[in-house]
Parts: C-alpha cells; sequence; structure tokens
C-alpha cells in the first residue's frame, strides 16, 4: 500500500505540491496565532505573579491591630516586604507623582488614607493573591484592599480573545484542509479511475483501494503543517532579536515559542483533517 | 460442512478465495467437480421497466467449455456476462457459480467472487503508462501475494500469452494484439476457474482475434473455462464450439457442435 501511495505522490506531484503549499501559508497563519497568544499569556501570567497589594487602613484604626495585620502580612511566605505609609506620606507621593496644579496641593492629608504597600514574592500564582487579599480584607482594620486585578483581567480577558480568535482560525484552516486535499484527492483519483475500475475488477476491497489515498491525504496534511511549523520557527528565530528587546522594556518578558506538544497538535491534526478529507472524497468513486 | 467454501466476509489481506477449491485443474471435491460450474436459472435483468434485457434465461455451463456468446448488438451479451461478475444484480432467477448463487452474496463479497473470475474486455482496460508486469502483477499484488512469487507467477503468464521477458516495457508503447494478450495475462495469472471475454477481439485485426481466440483456447486447453462474448461471425464459423445464442433478451440456442449444422445452422444461431 505504501509503494502504491508512493507511485501517486510520484505521479500527482505538481497537483499535490499546489496543495501543500496553499495548506502550509494556511497553517503558518495559525501557527502566528498561536504564537501570538501564547506570548500574550506568558506576558499575562508573569505579570500577575509579581504582584503587589494595597491595604488601606480604616480612619482612626487602632495601632495595635494595624501592628498585628503587618505581622500576620510578613508572616506569610508570599509576602515579600510590608512598607507602611501615612496619610502624609501617600499625599506627598501623590503630588509628587502627578505634576498637578496648586490647588490640588491644598487637598487635607485625611483624603489620602494610609496603607501597607505589601510586595508580593515573584512566581505567587494569581489565586494565591486574590486568598491573601481576601483574608487582609476581613481585618477590622482595613477598609479596602487593592491588588491591581482589574489591569490583569483586562490583560487577562485580551489573552481570552486572542485564544478564541485562535481557535476560530484554526477551525477555519481545518476546514480548508478538509476540503482542499478532499479536492486534490477527488482529482486524482478522477484521473487514476481507470486503475481503480481495473483493480475493482480483479477483486480488489474498497479499503484496497482506498488504502494509498487516504495516506496521501494524510501524508500532504501532515507535510503542510510541518511546512508551516519549520517557516514560524525559522521566522520565530530571526524576528526574535529585535522583538526581544522592545518586549523585554515594555512587559518584562522575553518571547517564547509554541511549546512542543501544540506543534505535534498541528500537526496531527492535519493529518487526520487530511486523512478524513480524501477518505469523504472517495466513496463515490468505488462503485464499480 | 466437508468441501463447503469459507466465508469471505472476514480476513481480509490473506490469500482468501470462497472457491478455493475451484481453481483451475483443482480437484478437491468430486462432486462439485461434476456439477456445472455456472448455471443460470429463470434469470430476468431489466434496466427498462417494460422491457427485460434478458428474460427468463437457463443457461449450464460444464466445468473446462468453451462457449461462444453470440447475438446481435444491444441483445445482452455484455449484461450477461456482466451478471455473472456482479456488476449488476439479477431481478428474478439465480445465477450459481460453483454451486453458490451469486446474486445473494453482499457487497462485501463480490470482490471475493471477483477473484475466481478472469475478466476480459473489447477496450483492453490495462493502465497506459504502467509497465506490463504492473499491468499483470496488479491481480495478484490485490491477494496480498509475496514479491517473490508475484515476479514467478507474472513472469509465467507472460510466457503463456507470448510475451516472454518484455516485462518491463510500458504498456502504451505496445501494439493493440500485445496490449490485449497483457489482459489476457491479468486475467489467468490468478488461475480463475472460469473467463469472462467480452469481445476480446472486438478492437483487432481479423488474423490477431484469430491469435487471441488461440490464446483462449489454449487456456481452455489447461482446464479453465472460457465464455468468449463476440458478434464476429467469421471467428465463431473458425472452430467447432458451442454457441450460445441470445437475441430479444433469451437464450435462442445453446447447442454444441456448430460444424455438425452445416453453414445454415449458423447463420440461424448467429442471426
Ligand atoms: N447499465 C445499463 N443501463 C441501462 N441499460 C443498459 C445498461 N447496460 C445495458 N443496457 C441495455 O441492455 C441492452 C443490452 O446491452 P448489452 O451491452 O448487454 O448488449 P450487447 O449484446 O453486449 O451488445 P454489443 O454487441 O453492442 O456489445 C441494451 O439495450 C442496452 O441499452
Ligand atoms: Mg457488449
Amino acid at each position: 500500500m505504501v509503494a502504491r501511495a508512493r507511485r501517486g505522490l510520484r505521479e500527482e506531484l505538481r497537483l499535490y505540491l499546489v496543495a501543500v503549499t496553499s495548506l502550509s501559508v494556511a497553517f503558518l497563519c495559525v501557527g502566528g496565532a498561536l504564537l501570538a497568544t501564547t506570548n500574550l499569556s506568558a506576558a499575562a501570567e508573569r505579570w500577575g505573579e509579581s504582584g503587589r497589594l494595597s491595604v488601606y487602613l480604616r480612619d482612626g484604626a487602632r495601632p495595635e491591630d494595624v501592628t498585628q495585620l503587618r505581622m500576620v502580612l510578613e508572616g506569610l511566605p508570599e509576602v515579600a516586604s510590608v512598607q507602611s505609609l501615612s496619610s502624609e506620606d501617600a499625599r506627598g507621593m501623590f503630588l509628587e507623582q502627578s505634576e498637578v496644579s496648586s490647588d490640588l496641593a491644598s487637598l487635607p492629608a485625611e483624603v489620602f488614607p494610609p496603607s501597607l504597600e505589601v510586595a508580593i514574592a515573584e512566581g505567587t500564582p494569581i489565586q494565591r493573591v486574590d486568598a491573601i487579599s481576601e483574608r487582609v480584607g476581613r481585618f477590622r482594620a482595613v477598609s479596602d484592599v487593592e491588588t491591581y486585578r482589574s489591569f490583569f483581567d483586562r490583560l487577562g480577558s485580551l489573552v481570552t480573545a486572542g485564544t478564541n480568535l485562535a481557535i476560530v482560525i484554526g477551525l477555519l484552516v481545518l476546514l480548508c484542509v478538509f476540503a482542499v486535499i478532499g479536492n486534490t484527492i477527488r482529482l486524482a483519483v478522477a484521473r487514476r479511475r481507470n486503475e481503480i475500475e481495473v483493480m475493482k475488477l480483479c477483486g480488489a476491497t474498497d479499503n484496497f483501494v482506498r488504502g494509498p489515498f487516504v495516506l496521501e491525504g494524510t501524508f500532504q496534511g501532515a507535510m503542510s503543517a510541518v511546512l508551516a511549523v519549520l517557516a514560524l520557527g525559522v521566522l520565530f528565530t530571526t524576528v526574535r532579536g529585535s522583538i526581544d528587546a522592545s518586549l523585554a522594556e515594555l512587559m518584562g518578558t522575553r518571547a517564547v515559542f509554541l511549546p512542543a506538544w501544540m506543534l505535534f497538535a498541528i500537526i496531527a491534526a492535519g493529518a487526520i483533517a487530511g486523512a478524513a478529507g480524501s477518505a469523504l472524497s472517495l466513496r463515490r468513486y468505488l462503485t464499480v | 460442512m466437508p468441501g463447503m467454501p469459507r466465508d469471505p466476509e472476514d480476513d481480509e489481506g490473506k490469500v482468501v478465495r470462497p472457491f478455493a477449491f475451484f481453481r483451475a485443474g483443482a480437484r478437491a471435491d468430486a462432486r462439485a467437480a461434476q456439477r456445472p460450474i455456472l448455471v443460470f436459472d429463470g434469470v430476468y435483468k431489466y434496466f427498462r421497466e417494460d422491457q427485460p434485457t434478458l428474460k427468463d434465461v437457463y443457461l449450464e455451463v460444464e466445468r473446462g467449455e468453451f462457449a461462444f456468446i453470440t447475438g446481435p448488438s444491444g441483445a445482452g451479451k455484455s449484461t450477461l456476462l456482466q451478471l455473472v461478475y456482479r456488476k449488476h444484480t439479477v431481478d428474478q432467477g439465480r445465477i450459481l457459480f460453483c454451486g453458490r448463487d451469486i446474486a445473494r452474496l453482499t457487497d462485501k463479497s463480490i470482490p471475493f467472487l471477483r477473484r475466481n473470475l478472469g475478466i476480459v474486455f473489447q477496450d483492453f482496460k490495462v493502465i497506459p503508462h504502467w509497465t506490463v508486469f504492473e499491468n499483470v502483477a496488479v491481480a495478484l499484488e490485490i491477494l496480498a501475494m509475496p514479491r517473490r512469487l508475484v515476479r514467478s507467477r507474472v513472469a509465467e503468464a507472460l510466457e503463456r500469452v507470448g510475451l516472454a521477458g518484455r516485462g518491463q516495457e510500458r504498456t502504451e508503447s505496445l501494439s493493440g494484439g500485445e496490449q490485449q494478450r497483457v489482459a489476457v495475462a491479468r486475467a489467468i495469472v490468478t488461475e480463475p476457474a472460469l473467463i469472462l471475454a467480452d469481445e476480446p477481439t472486438g478492437n483487432l485485426d481479423p488474423h490477431l482475434a484469430i491469435d487471441i481466440l488461440t490464446l483462449f483456447e489454449e487456456i481452455n486447453d489447461t482446464g479453465t473455462t472460457v465464455l468468449f462474448a463476440t458478434h464476429d461471425h467469421s471467428l465463431i464459423a473458425s472452430r467447432d464450439h458451442r454457441i450460445i445464442s441470445i437475441d430479444e433478451g433469451r437464450v435462442i440456442e445453446a447447442r454444441t457442435g456448430l460444424r455438425s449444422w452445416g453453414t445454415t445452422g449458423v447463420h440461424a444461431a448467429v442471426g
């Protein structure tokens, strides 16, 4: 069967090359979308991990409550450091950072609540940070906890959107692979109709006839995906140098390539879609 | 039941024949060998509802027989043969091949029926861009036969049809008569019990037609049953074989010994 499939590939080389090339481009789009999503989510993860908490204290919180809170926080393994900020400090920092006009400078210190600025150790998962902030929020001295989650959430929803986009593109491309390979094989089958007839008249089973065509379709699908992955790899390594610098500045992360399992999944999906496309396109031609 | 054919449905890939003991020359079952190899029993075939192409056909073909099938164009010669290799199914009646009703075979068994038949066509049905060897070997590859055996069996078949040593030539470079010999080699390489030839000489010059007819007779001499459809009177008249004549859907003559009829007999039978 492999020998007959090889003969088929040789005879229909031009036809198959066109199909494989166009499908490679399609797979390249999927790969690109996946690569962007992967990098975005990697960045989001890192940012989420190197987190910060602002624990705002109630007006008139009792000093011993604050001290106790501070001790609890410092006892947590996820907490890197705790710094307390009085109303005056906060006002000073605010005025310093926002170069605003002098009427804001007349704001009284009471407008700025005192807080504990908590730095979270690197590598702490977001869920842990949430748990800590929830626990801290129950202390009597605490009025509010700011986790800066809304920013991560926005980033997170961007990642989700990217993932969805990649999935949609992926499905479209699979449909393309299915249709293009189905058509290519249909053409090859039509050209080899006489061979099929001869084989069937000699007593070949449908599977015997179908085998090489399905193999050819599988090979085309897998080959397109492999070519796309290789092209993506080459593109990635060439542009990585220039991207990395700006990315590091912007997000504090380095560009990452797709994980191995995802590459295998792309290739497997190509092979399966190719096999299915050719198997389905063959059904009509087997009656002799 | 001893001697009954194995059920062909299950093991694909292995060399399986539903009627394995009926290969040419094989005499595994004495009773089976005495029975006719092919029986048409009240067969009707309709392509149009109002007019049957074949009606109420009764026919017995003995093992080892050589029979012409003749009749005017459109009489149903091809249809008769196509019913045997299950290109079509009978609408009424039975066709027994080696005692088995082939009308009742499932679609999945049809390949196994065809492995016991050798079919030759007017238009050769060889693949022009394959080599002569490949065109003959395909019938054995279908049986998943080992390559070494394929090589020796193909060489043997090519020798029998007079194409010894020409296996590596591209088939399209051969003459028409030679291409038909390739087709005959493909039909006999599996050593089938029955050969169906549907106007195998229709595309050939008269002297080539005689050559091909002689080839089929040589094959018949080794014990293979041959059904040879043709409307070439001169071909039929040149030999003393049984003539099965079809007209308006009925088998009107099924006699042996043409020469004993005299010339009027020929024209009565051939039309
Ligand atoms: N697949 C089919 N569908 C419809 N009608 C068919 C089909 N095959 C054969 N027929 C009809 O059956 C009749 C017999 O055809 P068949 O091919 O058996 O004749 P034949 O004796 O082989 O003729 P010829 O000598 O021209 O080959 C014809 O009238 C033909 O139109
Ligand atoms: Mg005909």
